[in-house]
């Protein structure tokens, strides 16, 4: 399938990364060119494209119009919140994953369509099970 | 009405002075950044607050549920789109007004629910517009849903209009002229024997589809050709008029 990542950082290139080992279409988007550089490897056969996650014309570039996901990654919950409803409500994308720093965005959002999770949560419940050793 | 205001740059702060006339206002004003907070709470004293108006937490502090009102005029459209729909969903606050600065993140933001969006660029234009002769109809204001709008008319040297009482022209459907200012600033109502003169203003009730058919009656003869350069509205009023 074709994949749009927005957000090139650790977590963003990982999963990129990891889709790409598996044969999908991936195309990454952050607005820092650096980031590209830094986290994706030459080995990388997916599109990078530079701009910003929430600029219409940077999304129509990577193709959001005929991808099948769509991942908001970037650290901004605000601007991976609209680049989400862009991707859902005007270009359609039938699968929508969005990064949500804060649980109670994270909550809202998936009531509202999203497919949401939470970093917070995720680690704090692996720090707890780690000092409770569950 | 209680009235959360999420962003306090030139539109939040003077939409805050503003609301402050009407006592039956009670408003909080939310911005992030410190240093511009501080300088407005010495000027309006404990309705500003700091904070992060796109945060559940915070806004639950301000006071959210017991809003009517959510404003969300930052310069961000994630963020002001995130403020309304926590305050919509969340708390459910009556009514959302976002601002938006990309134009095409219109129709989202209404797509998702939020009762009202103002555009500041698209507001400057129009007061640009309205400052530019060659300008005969400048929309000033949507009426949402009937489908009219609120237009500024200027009556040019040479055109049907010009010496022509209002009762005689054949004006578009639905048209209402509700105010003409006079070249020299005098404001008055008019009546259907009100004769308009070169350099008028007027502020009027239209259909919004006939604008061009305005722009036939209130431009000078030069004027014309230049107006219907590729212009969608002068081609519905041609086919209009050739009905």
């Amino acid at each position: 399938m074709k994949v749009v990542i927005v957000g090139c950082g650790r977590v963003g290139s990982h999963v990129a990364l990891r889709l790409d080992g598996d044969g999908h279409e991936v195309t990454v988007i952050d607005n820092d060119p650096k980031q590209l550089r830094r986290f994706l490897p030459s080995s990388f056969n997916g599109q990078t494209f530079t701009g910003s996650a929430t600029d219409h014309r940077v999304l129509v570039e990577a193709g959001v119009e005929r991808t099948n996901a769509f991942l908001a990654l970037t650290p901004g919950d605000n601007r991976n919140v609209l680049a989400s409803q862009i991707a859902k409500h005007v270009y359609n994308v039938e699968t929508v994953v969005t990064r949500l720093a804060d649980p109670f965005r994270a909550e809202l959002f998936q009531r509202l369509g999203l497919r949401t999770f939470s970093p917070t949560n995720i680690g704090a419940d692996l720090a707890y099970d780690a000092l409770l050793g569950t | 009405m209680y009235i959360v205001i999420v962003g306090a740059g030139m539109v939040g702060y003077g939409l805050a002075l503003e609301l402050l006339k009407f006592p039956d206002h009670e408003v909080v004003l939310i911005e992030d950044d410190p240093v511009r907070a501080e300088e407005l709470r010495e000027e309006l004293g404990e309705m500003v607050v700091l904070g992060d108006g796109t945060e559940v937490v915070f806004l639950e502090e301000a006071g959210a549920a017991r809003a009517d009102l959510l404003v969300a005029v930052t310069r961000d459209d994630g963020r002001n789109l995130v403020a309304c729909q926590i305050g919509k969903h969340w708390f459910h606050v009556d009514r959302t007004i976002a601002r938006v600065s990309d134009p095409r993140n219109e129709p989202l933001f209404k797509t998702l629910g939020i009762d009202a969006t103002v555009s500041v660029a698209a507001a400057a234009l129009a007061q640009i517009e309205t400052s530019l002769p060659e300008h005969i109809v400048v929309p000033l204001m949507r009426l949402q849903g009937s489908g009219l709008e609120v237009v500024d008319l200027h009556v040019q040297e040479g055109s049907p209009a010009e010496g022509t009482a209002i009762k005689d022209l054949a004006l578009p459907y639905q048209t209402v002229i509700s105010l003409v200012v006079g070249i020299d600033g005098t404001p008055r109502i008019p009546t259907a024997d009100t004769i308009f003169r070169a350099g008028d203003e007027a502020v009027a009730v239209i259909d919004q589809q006939a604008e061009g058919q305005l722009r036939e009656i209130f431009a000078g003869p030069h004027m014309t050709d230049a107006e219907s350069d590729g212009d969608a509205e002068q081609a519905t009023a041609d086919s209009a008029g050739g009905a």
